[in-house]
């Protein structure tokens, strides 16, 4: 593969050798309960407001659902910061898989639909007055399609652990 | 409660009806893949129901919110039972674990917790001219549940590093954490 030079200098390196041989707690298994913490929230929040928008829990305003919305990003960049340094970690194992990049092209999709969402949900000022059924129908589309791409972004993610065909340089 | 844990364990690789079907190349990645979808569910649901609690969104009827926590429940049901697939399956690697253990205790927490709140605070809460800004005891509550429920994430992903050992002659603790 065309990155092997890279990915060995990748795994070269002093934080990669030590999220990966560490025995600390703190390194890799660490980082991987900080990766299920900030998908609990990030998947979490973006699937409840999903459920708000088809319905569920229909007494709460739709722009009052942006309150929580702080805690999916929060989730969100726990993840892409943790995500990063398991990346570090097993490089040649995750960028020679192609599930790995199915997986970040739906959190990708997912995102952008998380935006289009926001976007029509809390735009408008005194949407919070907008009773159910005058909401976009496009809405409820885009609401199905977050829960689809969130559902396969996770497991495509731990497929991860069962589809690589590479784990190291050495390997 | 060593007792218990071998008989458990014994049992259960006697007579699991499922550890040949999980044992399929395609059964476990899809039980765990449900049993991460199940996280979601629950902490999206009962998480933002906390949040609220704590005076997040507090505009908004705390009972208007409580409507997530059927979906946090199906959640909890789905792991309940992909987490059951497991432990039928790989008995030892589950009861002898120490994350394992307190994986459950945090469970545990999360229930008393839970239960804690209906039994103290549901009518205030839920009963007519019921305040926006939820009770004190309520809010300790909350954050107990968000603490309780991020422990049992953080057991159940470090199982894998806990797996027990076997057991070289004494082991003192109450439960077993080894293999015998």
């Amino acid at each position: 593969m065309i990155l092997d030079p890279f990915l060995a200098w990748v795994e070269s390196t002093t934080l990669s050798q030590w999220i990966v041989g560490s025995p600390s707690m703190f390194a890799f298994p660490g980082i991987l309960v900080l990766h299920a913490i900030g998908m609990g929230f990030a998947v979490g929040v973006s699937a409840a407001l999903d459920l708000r928008i088809l319905g569920v829990a229909a007494r709460i305003p739709l722009a009052e659902m942006r309150r929580f919305l702080p805690f999916l990003w929060a989730g969100f960049w726990l993840n892409a910061a943790s995500g990063v340094l398991l990346l570090i970690g097993y490089p040649t194992k995750a960028l020679t898989n192609p599930v790995f990049y199915l997986k970040l092209t739906l959190i990708a999709v997912a995102m952008v639909l998380l935006l289009r969402i926001s976007r029509s949900a809390f735009a408008a000022e005194g949407i919070t007055a907008t009773p159910d059924r005058d909401l976009p129908p496009r809405l409820r589309t885009l609401a199905i399609a977050s829960l689809v791409c969130w559902a396969g972004a996770i497991t495509a993610g731990r497929l991860l652990a069962y589809t690589y065909t590479r784990l190291t340089q050495l390997h | 409660m060593h007792d218990f844990q071998v008989w458990l364990v014994t049992t259960i690789y006697k007579h699991s009806p499922v550890a040949d079907l999980m044992r399929t190349a395609w059964a476990w990645p899809i039980a765990e893949s449900l049993h991460f979808l199940g996280l979601c569910l629950l902490v999206g649901a009962i998480g933002t129901f906390d949040l609220r609690l704590l005076g997040i969104a507090r505009k908004v009827p705390i009972v208007a919110v409580h409507r997530f926590i059927p979906w946090g429940l199906a959640g909890f049901a789905i792991n309940i039972l992909t987490g059951t697939l497991f432990i039928f399956t790989e008995p030892d690697q589950y009861i002898y674990n120490p994350s394992f253990h307190f994986k459950l205790l945090f469970m545990t927490i999360g229930g008393l917790n839970a239960a804690t709140f209906y039994l103290t605070s549901y009518r205030r809460i839920f009963g007519p001219n019921a305040p926006l800004d939820a009770p004190k005891r309520a809010k300790v509550i909350a954050a107990i549940s968000l603490c309780a429920w991020i422990g049992v994430i953080t057991g159940g992903r470090l199982l894998t590093f806990y797996r027990p050992a076997p057991c070289d002659g004494r082991q003192t603790s109450l439960l077993l954490a080894c293999q015998p």
